[in-house]
């Protein structure tokens, strides 16, 4: 055992050693340990280099409230994490630990350069500094400067660990599983409350862990916490440790972040590393206890200075003394304790420095009975040592006697204690100044929550077990039960009291000292002093241009004493300048655990066709649309997307061509009124079209503008089957409902998502009708029978089926709506089948090029939410003689009937070779000085095989007007010049429709 | 995991001790809709009472569970689809085919309540043994059926099926490791 | 992530079920006989409220209905939730008053 160990102390477990490594070398604790408490049982308190000027620095606290101690955690390849707080990361056979921020290492880094360079490095510097001169900033201030700074650096692999995400409904959240939080929960469980007790630590217990001297109800604290915990288990209280709760929203929704595996040896298969809970809580209860606040003084953070309550720590909870002579220097009686406690453990304590004057008679009694020297009314002016500390320089506040040393190996230092109140300041819940505890504690609650313990200002364990237990009844009662108040009896209980202050009485002058506010982002007392001389006075501002307060421990520790140096330095109380917001997370919680399931194959929902797995077998290249994965294209041996589309586009055009249309929207729309609100929804008049006939439909908001749009068959005189794009269909249905609900109610008309339904199958092609004839039962297929729009309900291959004849490629087209769980198998049969027609798959991307060719818009593309039917050039889908329909009123608006509009028009470039880039602009003259008046811009461009040239779609202002005018439209590599034309290009009278 | 809602048959999908996945057998489900002076005569020409307190089912042979105040959900077997199809309602109803609109998935076990706390924002205690809702789980509009304490069956939109079963599938192994 | 009352449920739900659509009570006018200023404030024009706002939402992930809601729009707090077409609840009452 390390002469640091105190044997028979802590609760680590002696009888299992546990080796990890830090910095490649083998460091042995003892299960229970974390990495700074193994660490400092080997007598090591220098862990890391600050963020600015890489100053050595230790551990200061025994928490998650670290600002120093920062590693690098490794598992193996891909498991890296850096900034972990080797205050809570547990240890384990293998763990591989890494200090950051230093080269070529801890103990010698080059970095540290910046410290000499403290004085032009102070607040505000990147502001002042890195204004000019202007090429400064790519070849010194980004790759020297910037790059000095900085923390743990971000792991380069794919993160292999799995994360997982639950919500939870619970009447009572306690967030704290110290002497309020046990008691509170208690309390709850017994009146018969569902509770939760969460606790950031590997064990419950906070405070207790720390105090195993003190006696409650008649026994030792570690032997009460025990029978506590299985009192809590056996009432059913789910305790959830290794748990911290990040985020409080609102209405109680508190999110809680599980660490599941980073203290394992072994991981376990299946199990998540960390977990997200979202717990909705009736009632919260806040006992998140307190911090400890560190004195500011020039040298304050060298490795060795440590909180006073840590070092207690450190010694009762893990059997660490943190050095062989310590010294101490406190505003407040719990330091004391810390220091009796080493003493007693066989530490020597060269001295307990107090600011206050006069320190507790009882309290200056147990120092004297262990021969301790008290120098009240004494502050420390400086520290020495350059890895540790060495000793401490020390001289009474009223300014007379010289300076003396105190030599030492550790400093623990005491500025009182602060009510933990993140996550009370998360719900916007406001903050009073109590002056007689010299703290801010909760005021107004907005929340239905309640605040125990230390959180309220009780300090001590008898204290916080009787307010706990008082909130835990607040809450029964205001969930409607009944819970009485509960009374401890406490022995050696060590409440105390003290005094918060601004800067030590200083040895040496302002400008030359170094005296640490926000140990991790390096802000010092004069920084802000800075700030507030260069004419910040919010300290909101102050908080920005320093940066105090704004590291990844959001100024756990430097909030208080920042507000009250800089209050001083406004010449303000303290409550008069006021605080600074805390936000969500509690502690940096890692990407895995936001992400939770939604990573890999599960980031999104990805909505799969019936054909989707032949699609995928077949070698399909997949696209997303809307939240739909569709086949893009179909490439055989080496195609590239170009080779494939114009095979595919030939094919059809040809002969024959198969396309899954399955995650076209669908909606049937029923009732005795189903005419009359197509009629009020769509432009086009709905009345008289007979039942087995189809129509295009054009879809616009009451903007005007064109919404959707898609082919609707009716099928009977109070049933339409209503098509929509693709990725619209939820948004249509949405706007239908919320028409139909909230404008017309009276209406005897409802609207069924059938989507999902069927499986559509389109075939188009001059084969088309040879292919589906022998599959056709019940309907005759005769031009006729069925002609171009029109819809029959059949039978397809023995299945029910909605068979329409209708075209989006200007070629003989039907779509086979078959239900959805035959579509698979219908596919194939008619892949079988059409063997003899060279029947082609083809996909979105080929799509769209038969459609270009034909000028057929895709509402998305060739829209963008302003055009009108008018623009686009559909004028005829706008039904002439009806009273109203959904955006009839706007087209009226003289704004949307301007000549100067946009219009949909086809481009063909000059040269006949060049495809023009989507989305780019339109000008008339290429040569017009910068900013070019732009005329609109290109909306789709295609390769067209069956025109043997590029083509292209494009919105032109006056478009119309300007038929076989010439246009440019500057690309990358120049200008091209392209003709207007009409917006269809191939077969215009629609010859091939008539088969 | 790649799943195409074409390769997912009935039979069980997921099984750990905490819970069972199976894919139901197919059955036959219409979205009826009918305002409350009709109710009771549409809902008399199927034989249903139809409720009228959305989350509550009625129905033997043919269930109805409601889904808003104007909308129901019926289920019945497979063979039924043709007869509910043509039932003569001489009132103004809207009786629309979604047999194939979705997949059913029970959930089962002794922890199948934890297991869709994975992805349900709800408080599944809000739903009685023997209710049903429409809700939203892990980015889905699905129907859940709550048959007992720890039986439920998901009712989810095919195209969907892939993403909730992968979750669920996920949840049934994490539930045993802890 | 809030909490939210659906007037046809009669069950208070997480938000994710529903969906916002918009300020309430914005009537459409009658469009054969609406001025120009007239349709451009019911496209246009909303209030933008600080504080309490009345709004639309839609129970969309359940009963499916449209309804409306007081909401303050500072403390994000749902004052009261109504079925469509019912009119804006006068808050300074007591709800046996209402």
């Amino acid at each position: 055992m390390s002469p640091f160990r105190v044997p028979g102390r802590g609760r680590i477990d002696p009888d299992r050693p546990v080796a990890f490594t830090f910095d490649g070398k083998r460091v042995e604790g003892y299960a229970g340990d974390t990495v700074a408490s193994a660490l400092l049982a080997q007598g090591r308190h220098l862990m890391g280099r600050s963020f600015k000027y890489h100053r050595p620095r230790g551990p200061v606290t025994a928490g998650s409230e670290e600002p120093n101690a920062l590693i690098g955690t490794r598992r193996g390849p891909g498991r890296f994490e850096p900034n972990t707080r080797a205050t809570m990361q547990e240890i384990w056979p293998g763990l591989a630990a890494e200090s950051q921020n230093r080269f070529p290492d801890l103990r010698f880094d080059i970095g540290a350069v910046n410290d000499a360079a403290h004085k032009v490095l102070s607040a505000g510097f990147y502001y002042k500094t890195f204004m000019w001169p202007r090429g400064f900033w790519d070849k010194v201030y980004e790759p020297v400067i910037r790059a000095a700074a900085g923390l743990g650096k971000a792991p380069s692999e794919r993160d292999p660990d799995r994360y997982a995400a639950r919500y939870l409904h619970t009447d009572v959240l306690v967030v704290g599983g110290g002497p309020a939080g046990l008691a509170a929960a208690r309390v709850a469980a017994e009146a018969g409350q569902r509770v939760t007790l969460v606790d950031e630590h590997a064990e419950i217990g906070g405070t207790l862990l720390s105090e195993p001297q003190a006696r409650i109800d008649g026994q030792a604290a570690w032997d009460w916490l025990a029978a506590e915990r299985d009192a809590l288990a056996g009432l059913g209280v789910r305790i959830m440790t290794r748990t911290t709760a990040i985020g409080y929203y609102h209405q109680n929704m508190v999110g809680l972040c599980e660490r599941l595996t980073d203290h394992l040896e072994t991981l376990p298969e299946d199990m998540p590393r960390e977990r997200l809970w979202r717990v909705r809580a009736a009632r919260v209860i806040l006992a998140q206890g307190a911090l400890e606040k560190p004195l500011v003084f020039h040298g304050n953070d060298r490795p060795g200075v440590m909180l006073a309550g840590s070092a207690q720590t450190y010694l009762n909870r893990f059997g660490v003394r943190v050095g062989d002579r310590a010294a101490v220097v406190t505003s407040h009686d719990s330091a004391y304790h810390a220091a009796f406690d080493l003493h007693d453990a066989g530490s020597a304590i060269s001295a307990i420095v107090d600011v206050r004057t006069a320190p507790e008679a009882d309290l200056l009694a147990e120092a004297e009975r262990r021969g301790i020297a008290v120098l009240a009314g004494h502050s420390v002016t400086g520290t020495a040592g350059r890895l540790r500390i060495a000793s401490v320089e020390v001289a009474a506040t009223g300014g007379t006697g010289p300076a003396r040393k105190i030599a030492c190996d550790a400093l623990l230092i005491s500025g009182g204690w602060t009510p933990s109140l993140h996550l009370f300041s998360h719900t916007k819940g406001s903050l009073a100044w109590d002056a007689e505890r010299q703290t801010f504690l909760p005021d107004r609650i907005t929340e239905a929550c309640h605040i125990a313990g230390a959180g309220r200002g009780f300090w001590g364990i008898g204290a916080a077990l009787r307010d706990g237990a008082a909130m835990g009844a607040a809450a029964v009662a205001a969930l409607g039960g009944e819970a009485g108040a509960r009374d401890f009896e406490v022995a050696a209980d060590r409440a105390g009291s003290g005094e918060s202050r601004t800067e030590l009485p200083r040895g040496r002058a302002a400008g030359k000292s170094r005296a640490f506010v926000d140990f991790q982002n390096d802000v010092t007392a004069k920084d802000l002093r800075l700030a507030v001389k260069e004419g910040m006075r919010s300290i909101e501002h102050v908080k920005r241009y320093t940066t105090n307060g704004m590291a990844t421990d959001q100024g756990k520790m430097s909030n208080i004493n920042g507000l009250n140096i800089t209050a001083e330095a406004l010449g303000r109380a303290a409550p008069e300048v006021g605080l600074t917001t805390f936000r969500p997370p509690y502690t940096p919680t890692t990407f895995g655990a936001f992400a939770g399931y939604h990573r890999g194959d599960h980031f999104e929902v990805t909505r799969k066709t019936p054909i989707d797995g032949w699609a995928e077998e077949n070698g399909a290249v997949f696209e997303p649309v809307g939240q739909w994965r569709r086949a893009r294209y179909f490439p055989q041996g080496d195609e590239d997307m170009d080779a494939a589309v114009s095979r595919e586009c030939r094919a059809t055009r040809a002969s024959l061509g198969i396309f899954d249309a399955s995650t076209l929207g669908k909606i049937e729309i029923v009732g005795p009124d189903a005419a009359e609100f197509m009629n009020r929804m769509y432009t086009n008049p709905w009345t008289k079209l007979a039942p087995g006939r189809a129509r295009y439909g054009l879809l616009l908001g009451d903007d005007g503008f064109i919404r959707d749009d898609g082919v609707i068959g009716r099928l009977a005189d109070d049933r339409f089957h209503v098509t929509t794009t693709t990725g619209g269909a939820a948004r249509v249905l949405n706007m239908m409902e919320d028409y139909l609900q909230t404008e017309w109610p009276d209406l005897k008309v409802w609207l069924t998502s059938t989507t999902e339904q069927w499986a559509v199958i389109a075939v188009n092609g001059p084969n088309a009708r040879k292919l589906i004839a022998p599959f056709v039962e019940g309907a005759d297929l005769t031009p006729e029978a069925l002609p171009h729009m029109s819809v029959v309900a059949c039978r397809f291959d023995g299945l029910p089926c909605r068979l329409f004849r209708l075209s989006f490629t200007g070629e003989l087209g039907f779509e086979i709506n078959v239900p959805a769980r035959h579509g698979r198998a219908v596919w194939e049969k008619l892949m079988a089948a059409g063997a003899d027609y060279d029947i082609t798959p083809y996909g979105t991307e080929t799509m769209h090029v038969l459609r270009a060719e034909k000028g057929f818009i895709i509402v998305g593309q060739d829209t963008d939410g302003t055009v009108t039917p008018y623009d686009a050039g559909m004028g005829w889908a706008v039904g002439k003689n009806k009273a109203d329909f959904v955006g009839m009123r706007a087209l009226m608006r003289p704004d949307l009937i301007a000549a100067e509009r946009k219009h949909l028009v086809g481009l063909l470039t000059e040269d006949g070779t060049t495809k023009l880039e989507e989305g780019a602009q339109i000008v008339l003259d290429p040569d017009q000085p910068r900013p070019m008046t732009m005329l609109g811009h290109v909306t789709s461009s295609y390769r067209s095989d069956a025109m043997g040239r590029p083509i292209a779609l494009a919105v032109v202002m006056g478009g119309r007007d300007r038929m076989g005018e010439i246009v440019h439209i500057p690309m990358e590599g120049g200008s091209v010049s392209a003709t207007i034309t009409a917006p269809s290009f191939y077969d215009p009278e629609n010859e091939r429709l008539k088969l | 995991m790649t799943i195409s809602p074409s390769t997912l048959v009935p039979g069980i999908i997921a099984a750990s001790d905490a819970a069972t996945v199976t894919m139901a057998e197919p059955v036959a489900r219409f979205s009826l809709r009918a305002h409350a002076a009709e109710r009771e005569t549409v809902g008399g020409a199927l034989g249903l009472d139809l409720p009228t307190q959305v989350g509550h089912v009625a129905g033997d042979e043919i269930e109805a569970l409601c889904l808003g105040p104007d909308e129901w959900l019926i289920v019945a077997p497979e063979g039924l689809a043709e007869r509910i199809a043509r039932t003569e309602i001489d009132a103004a109803h809207s009786l629309t085919e979604i047999t194939d609109r979705e997949l059913t998935f029970r959930i089962d076990g002794p922890r199948a309540t934890e297991l869709l706390t994975t992805g349900w924002p709800r408080d599944p205690d809000s739903i009685a043994p023997g209710q049903g809702r429409r809700t939203y789980f892990d980015g889905a509009s699905v129907i859940v059926w709550r048959d007992g304490p720890e039986e439920w069956r998901m009712d989810v939109w095919r195209s969907f099926a892939p993403h909730v079963v992968s979750l669920l599938a996920t949840g049934c192994a994490e539930l045993v490791a802890g | 992530m809030l909490l939210i009352h659906c007037p046809y449920c009669g069950e208070t739900l997480p938000e994710l079920e529903f969906a916002y659509a918009g300020e309430a009570h914005v009537v459409r006018p009658d469009p054969s006989t609406a001025s120009d200023e007239q349709w451009r404030d019911f496209l246009f024009i909303r209030s933008n409220a600080k504080g309490p706002h009345a709004e639309r939402w839609r129970h969309i992930h359940g009963c499916g209905r449209f309804f409306n809601a007081v909401r303050d729009t500072v403390s994000d707090r749902f004052l009261a939730t109504y079925p469509a077409g019912t009119p804006r609840p006068d808050l300074s009452l007591s709800e046996d008053e209402r």
